[in-house]
């Protein structure tokens, strides 16, 4: 595998001087990162100053003073409690900078701890109208930081930056109307001095969109939908239509048509590209909407300068299974039969894991990581679509009957959800947490919404092996071949962290943060956190030393579903904790 | 409808001990604590009302009016406290209203409810909900079809709509209907709306030429634009798969002594014509509950 697989870090080292010269030109902007900072980011490993832990979000980092033989040593520096009632799912990745650990909690706070000492600095906590009811749990997925800013979005789709030393609001923008069921949970993304955003909401009637905001002001400076048909602004002014009217859409259903955008993305300052996933297309049964529905359950790549899609990948076409499309498109580099390519990577809720060209889009391949995908038969290498199983499609409810039941795996909470993945540049492979479960799906004549007759979709979701519904696997994204898995008894719903230190990092819903042997997958170490892991490990060095950190607080969308899924996780307590970890002095 | 009938019986015999309870102070705490006397003890009902759903419920110039508005405040009349009526955004599904609006509250802070109206009396939806009854079904929900001047024959099969501006509100049945019978032959002409009254309202404004909603939705728009030469389809709409619902009240499982006094109050506004009144002043035709 190594020969055929090549790293090239030369593009990341070349933004790094870059940065450095910026930054000595221009000392105004001394007081915290530029955006030059934080495009050369995944190189700091004395801060971490991106979801993701660089623009490509590979969350790899090249520290190696916790490694495969000294991780069994690691031990706790300290936690720091969310404190209050507000114990919910924390999915938050701390951002760590300048001696300060940044984290987002449950019910949109943000906290900012002292990195030596766990000691609170301050807390802000956003008013929210009480008349919000979130679809699913009050997670936050994280901050960004800019200059003297800290960043990050609320339940009421409200853009929030704070002064990073005093917590106090700088600029408060609504990104979407809360009232029309908008909402926002994932981390912004700092590009050019411009916040990079996403959106979220119900499944009825929004149509997903990615906004641009000077990260000084918080105005609007482009912003495209996702959907055909509609109509991107920048400056103000309209600025092209989305695909083609009509092209895949009947009649006005594309105005509805969905493609959320609720995960955020990440971005490729060589090629300038920020890379956004899409959800599922409304409404739910699929054969009131034939066609293939774009730009939803899709990878998109749009110019940072402009957001006019160059290129978009369509991951499920014409969803029928909720499998949405949002899951976060990684970059890097290989070589792929002999030839050196600059590709990109996506574990997808549908089970399947792609390898893109990331210069155009281009398919490279699809390989099955879960168990069973039953919709599609692998995908058409020459044309990049999935080989369907036309008899798993659910059917078209009948008068008043519902229609065809189908069993379907993965379940629409897929074979891999919101939790990142990482790529290791030291091993060449990726490792991700999925999930083995499937799902009886039907559509239903009638159900109930907003007490009238909607149209309805019914899940039962079931798990398909005895032992395991939880898998952090390892796959070379150059054979699609899985080299390790580790299988865990509840659903796996946290990030992964992997190091030079030959490690791999991530946390479980019992309550674990686990480390991992990078090429073997065996388990080196372990800690119990008191509640479950559903956050983003992160590691960086201070004082010479190396710290690694995680949030603990069960929670997320796994939760809401009962059957038998939940009987993997109906002990597990609630919490709301920073943990942080380095390894004894002596 | 056995289940439902199950229920009703539990209630009655619930409602003697809640009567006992509102009488008396001196009986003990269990009882005195008994929802229909906590909020006889309170002085106050607070009702949930769908936001955005006229002509049920909707805010208009910062008042919050409409049919259930009406009948919330006739409730807590009845039972001699003040009425609090408060609107809420509708979840995903009806489980979700009822988790936030009726049983636990809303994650941030939204109280739960006394009662909440405008809920399907669906059996399906009382076995996958037990944290609440389902009571009180006061009138009788169903679909219908309006037509603007240019809407050709409103009696005609609905084939013929073909080429007309339809309008409809995104995802309800309605919509599936346009969507998808006849061989989805009038998929294209579909235009959606938020709710089913803008989509009558298009219809009432010349902006659509034939429009699909619900019985209510269709008598408002009638009332709502007199001058706009509107037709009502008088004939059944052919293959729809639902026949209609009765539309009730929850209120939690462990406040069935609320829930009956809820029933009694319903019945006597049904039988002093008050109910059919409420109706009437949003020009909507008051049905009777098939389970009433």
């Amino acid at each position: 595998m190594k020969g055929t697989l090549r790293r090239s870090l030369a593009g990341l080292a070349t933004s790094a001087l870059a940065s450095a010269a910026l930054v000595a030109a221009v000392p105004a902007l001394a007081d915290g990162p530029t955006s030059a900072d934080i495009a050369a980011s995944a190189t700091n490993t004395s801060a971490v100053l991106t979801n993701g832990m660089g623009p490509w979000g590979q969350r790899y980092s090249t520290l190696t003073q916790v490694n495969t033989s000294t991780v069994k040593n690691l031990v706790p520096a300290f936690a720091s409690s969310l404190g209050g009632e507000k114990q919910r799912g924390q999915e938050s990745q701390p951002i760590v900078y300048d001696g300060t650990i940044y984290v987002t909690g449950s019910y949109s706070r943000l906290f900012a701890f002292d990195a030596r000492t766990g000691e609170k600095k301050w807390e802000y906590n956003a008013r929210l109208p009480d008349g919000i009811m979130p679809c699913c749990d009050v997670v936050n997925r994280g901050a960004a930081i800019h200059g003297d800013k800290i960043i990050f979005a609320t339940l009421d789709a409200h853009l929030i930056a704070l002064n990073r030393h005093t917590g106090k609001v700088i600029w408060n923008k609504a990104i979407a109307d809360y009232q029309a069921g908008y909402s926002a949970t994932a981390a912004p993304m700092i590009v050019k001095d411009m916040v990079i955003y996403g959106n979220s909401g119900g499944e009825f009637g929004i149509v997903g969109s990615v906004q641009a905001r000077d990260v000084n002001t918080g105005e609007l400076i482009w912003e495209r939908p996702t959907i055909e048909g509609h109509v991107g602004t920048l400056r103000g002014q309209p600025n092209g239509m989305t695909g083609k009217l009509n092209a895949t859409w009947t009649g006005d259903l594309w105005k509805t048509g969905g493609g959320a955008t609720w995960l955020g993305g990440t971005y490729d300052p060589e090629s300038n590209l920020i890379f956004m996933g899409t959800g599922n297309p409304g409404p739910w049964n699929s054969h009131l909407r034939p066609g293939d529905n774009l730009y939803t359950s899709s990878t998109l790549a749009i110019d940072a300068d402009t957001g006019v899609i160059k290129w978009h990948f369509q991951t499920t076409p014409h969803d029928g299974w909720d499998f949405d499309g949002v899951n976060e498109f990684i970059p890097f580099d290989a070589t792929v039969g002999g030839k050196p390519m600059k590709l990109g990577a996506k574990a997808d809720r549908n089970g399947y894991f792609f390898v893109l060209d990331r210069t155009n889009g281009k398919f490279v391949s699809a390989s099955k990581f879960v168990m069973q995908t039953t919709w599609a038969n692998g995908f058409n290498p020459k044309t990049g679509r999935p080989n369907y199983n036309d008899d798993n499609r659910p059917g078209a409810p009948v008068g008043a009957e519902k229609g065809k039941v189908v069993f379907s795996s993965p379940s629409f909470l897929g074979g891999k959800n919101w939790m990142p993945m990482a790529y290791s540049q030291q091993t060449g492979l990726f490792y991700f947490p999925s999930n083995d479960w499937g799902m009886d799906i039907w559509n239903e004549p009638i159900a109930y919404k907003k007490g009238a007759a909607y149209l309805g979709a019914g899940f039962t979701i079931k798990p398909i092996a005895e032992d395991h519904i939880g898998a952090l696997r390892a796959m070379d994204p150059t054979t699609g071949k899985i080299v390790w898995e580790y299988k865990n008894k509840a659903p796996l719903w946290g990030g992964v962290l992997t190091t030079a230190g030959g490690l791999v990092f991530t946390g479980t819903p019992e309550g674990y943060l686990k480390a991992f042997d990078a090429k073997t997958g065996q388990e080196l170490w372990k800690f119990q956190t008191g509640s479950g892991v559903v956050g983003s490990p992160v590691t960086w060095q201070q004082d010479g030393e190396q710290y690694v950190a995680v949030m603990s607080g069960w929670g997320g969308a796994v939760p809401l579903w009962g059957g038998e899924v939940a009987k993997t996780f109906k002990e597990i307590s609630q919490g709301g904790s920073l943990w942080v970890f380095k390894l004894p002095k002596n | 409808m056995s289940e439902p009938l199950h229920r009703r019986a539990l209630l009655r015999s619930a409602l003697q001990a809640g009567l006992v309870a509102g009488a008396a102070a001196l009986l003990p705490r269990p009882l005195a604590a008994a929802p229909l006397a906590k909020v006889k003890a309170d002085g106050r009902l607070r009702v949930g009302v769908y936001a955005d759903n006229r002509p049920w419920s909707w805010t208009e110039g910062g008042v919050l009016r409409g049919i259930d508005v009406d009948l919330g405040k006739a409730l807590a009349r009845a039972l001699g406290v003040e009425p609090q009526v408060v609107e809420f955004f509708a979840g995903d599904d009806l489980g979700a209203d009822l988790r936030n609006v009726v049983w636990r509250g809303g994650l941030l802070g939204f109280q739960p409810c006394d009662v909440m109206l405008h809920v399907p009396f669906d059996r399906q939806l009382m076995i996958e909900n037990d944290q609440v009854a389902i009571v009180a079904p006061y009138t009788r929900e169903g679909f219908g079809l309006v037509c603007g001047p240019e809407g050709g024959d409103c009696e005609a099969p609905p084939v013929q709509f073909r080429g007309k501006r339809i309008a409809a509100e995104t995802a309800t049945l309605s919509d599936a209907y346009l969507l998808g019978s006849f061989g989805g032959v009038l998929r294209s002409n579909v235009r959606h709306f938020q709710s089913g009254y803008a989509a009558m309202a298009a219809v009432g404004t010349g902006t659509a030429d034939v429009a699909m909603g619900t019985r209510a939705q269709v008598e408002a728009a009638l009332h709502d634009f007199p001058a706009a030469g509107l037709k009502r389809r008088k004939g059944p709409i052919p293959a729809l798969p639902s026949p209609g619902w009765d539309v009730a009240m929850a209120v939690k499982d462990n406040s069935r002594t609320l829930g009956d006094a809820l029933e009694t109050i319903v019945g006597e506004l049904v039988a002093k014509g008050a109910m059919a009144s409420i109706f009437a002043t949003y020009g909507v035709e008051w049905h009777a509950a098939l389970a009433g």
